[in-house]
């Protein structure tokens, strides 16, 4: 990239540092911001330092927010007794976009793995545990990943809460929805004939 | 089961071969470092869905190319399929993908596509060696006999690691944590032994009835599971049980020890001949005619279990066998339909049975008529 002008090449460099963009990509990417307009380019520039600048983490359920709670949290139609543990806030919007739970929701910042260094001192455990009382909570739904480190995690907090006497449920596994079933690997039907129900 | 066709792109020393094997027995000759190994490990590679070889996966991909291929045409009972798997350069490592006639397939749902019986050098310390060799040959025959071994074992592997992470960190002390890595380790290792059991009350028979044909009936060859922990449980639910009940007993010395200390993970087989350790008072040539026993019987249970003749892939071992030995055993395999061999010298090898010769020289191979034999 040494033949091209310097800012345009510093753009490519940053463009490239994001993920599931290569270099290619990066190089069309820089050429399209710089065919637009000046506004354009000044409107993305803002929205990308303003979501640094403004957006913290909800202090009680650890999702982003702008304020200090986030609006699920703060949203009086919410059912308070119910909470969904996620990993990531990005799991939230996933689980958001089912407009299928009504309650509030707690996202750890991550899930046990000591290979990684994560313990779980890491995570916001602790801060979940503090919620079950205050917030007369009936029902933890335990949403992490279905991978190795999402199951241990899973039964990890299922080991901590059940003396509380607080309902601990971990999502169901099941087959992808229009999906054939000669296409579901051994494991996904395993686990969907574990996790049968009567009809 | 037999390959029709093999291609090789940027794969080890190969930059592209389309090669066509025959039937029968191929032997791949020439001096040291040409690539014979290197096919052998392509072949194995889509049996097991990776090299026969410690090494790292990008290894394989050819100095300096961003990606390698391998993709086989093969013809089974069940009709003709194609088995691919590229290899991808991805930061210091590498990334794989499988295809089953050109769709890309998870791994799990790939393995079972060829399958194929290797041996190779390290095999022949089969008895001698680490209790590491003879849990390879587990779970190398296991993880193509049947696809839940695979994922158990993946996942049993993750976890061993994971637990020996916790026991190392400052949290070892969280005591509901190892419960919970032990809860997890329970259920999947049991399936390990499980399997495992069974697998090893078959080979058992095969190995001291080919042993028992060879050196008659007076040293019997007994081949015996040695689970961790030691139990003599045959039901799911009793390994079960058995493998909880230790791993809770191992808690204290794991935690002191800051490793896993219990669990399929330290499996062994234990060898004995008139009821003593052939390890330990074999001779070398008892101790070789076991390990052979024990190869012929994974391929017959291979074979039984694919209701067909799996791949042969021998890696310069039949020069290490006396002749009388290395006719017994190649006998003793009921029927090969391909089988490829490595020698540096074909005189290491002198098949009596139609062969093919191949010269391998620097990433290519030469056909050599001379030497076909009823080929
Ligand atoms: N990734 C690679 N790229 C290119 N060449 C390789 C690669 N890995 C191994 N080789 C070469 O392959 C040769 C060894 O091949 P191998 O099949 O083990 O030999 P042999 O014929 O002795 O069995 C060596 O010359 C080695 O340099
Ligand atoms: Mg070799
Ligand atoms: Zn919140």
């Amino acid at each position: 990239m040494d033949h091209l002008a310097g800012p345009l090449s510093a753009l490519i460099g940053e463009l490239e540092k994001l993920p599931t963009v290569g270099p290619k990509t990066a190089a069309r990417l820089a050429f399209y911001l710089l065919s637009g307009s000046r506004e354009d380019a000044q409107a993305l520039a803002d929205a990308i330092v303003a979501v640094k600048d403004k957006i913290r983490f909800c202090k009680r359920c650890f999702s982003l927010t702008e304020g200090d709670e986030c609006s699920i949290c703060l949203d009086a139609r919410r059912d308070p007794t119910l909470i969904c543990v996620v990993g990531e806030a990005k799991d939230v919007y996933a689980v958001e976009r089912a407009m299928a739970f009504n309650g509030r929701y707690h996202v750890l910042g991550g899930l046990i793995s000591p290979m990684e260094g994560i313990g779980v001192g890491q995570l916001h455990v602790k801060e979940l545990l503090d919620r079950l009382g205050p917030e007369n909570v009936k029902e933890v739904i335990i949403a992490t990943n279905p991978n190795a480190e999402g199951e241990s995690t899973a039964l990890y907090l299922h080991r901590l809460i059940e003396p509380t006497g607080v309902k601990v449920t971990r999502l169901a596994y099941g087959l992808p929805i229009g999906g054939e079933l000669d296409y579901a690997d051994e494991t996904t039907l395993a686990r969907a004939l574990e996790g049968r129900r009567a009809l | 089961m037999r390959v029709e066709s093999l291609e090789l792109s940027n794969f080890r020393n190969y930059a592209a071969l389309r090669f066509e094997p025959p039937e029968g027995a191929c032997i791949l000759v020439g001096p040291n470092a040409q690539g014979k190994s290197n096919v052998l490990e392509a072949l194995a590679l889509l049996a097991l869905g990776k090299s026969f070889r410690a090494v790292r996966e990008s290894d394989l991909i050819r100095f300096d190319a961003p990606l390698a291929s391998v993709s086989a045409r093969v013809r089974t009972r069940a009709g003709g399929a194609t088995a691919g798997c590229v290899i991808t350069r991805a930061g210091d490592g590498a990334r794989k993908r499988f295809l089953r006639n050109g769709r890309s397939v998870r791994y799990g749902d790939f393995l079972g596509s060829i399958t194929a019986v290797t041996f190779v050098p390290a095999d022949l310390a089969l008895v001698t060696g680490p209790a590491s060799l003879r849990r390879r040959l587990l779970n190398a025959a296991l993880s193509q006999l049947d696809r839940s071994y695979y994922h158990d074992l993946s996942a049993y592997v993750k976890l061993i690691e994971q637990k020996n992470a916790f026991l190392k960190s400052p949290d070892a002390g969280d005591r509901t944590l190892l419960t919970t890595y032990n809860a997890q380790i329970g259920q999947t290792g049991a399936r390990l032994i499980g399997a495992r059991t069974n697998y090893l009350r078959k080979l058992a028979h095969d190995a001291r009835t080919a042993h028992a044909r060879w050196v008659g009936g007076h040293d019997e060859l007994e081949v015996r599971y040695l689970p961790s922990p030691p139990q003599e449980a045959q039901t799911p639910d009793a390994i079960r049980a058995a493998l909880d009940d230790a791993l809770a007993r191992a808690a204290p010395g794991e935690i002191a020890r800051r490793m896993a200390l219990v669990g399929p993970h330290r499996d062994d087989i234990g060898l004995n001949l008139h009821g003593r350790s052939l390890a330990r008072y074999g001779s070398q040539g008892q101790q070789r005619t076991a390990v052979l026993a024990l190869k012929a019987a994974e391929y017959s249970l291979a074979y039984a279990s694919a209701g067909e003749a799996p791949l042969l892939l021998l890696d310069d071992v039949l020069s290490e066998l006396d002749e009388q030995r290395r006719h017994a055993f190649l006998a003793s395999l009921a029927g090969f339909e391909q089988a490829f061999i490595t020698a540096t010298h074909l005189s290491d090898v002198a098949l009596d049975t139609p062969h093919r010769v191949i010269r391998v020289q620097a990433g290519e191979l030469i056909g050599d008529a001379r030497h076909a034999i009823g080929a």
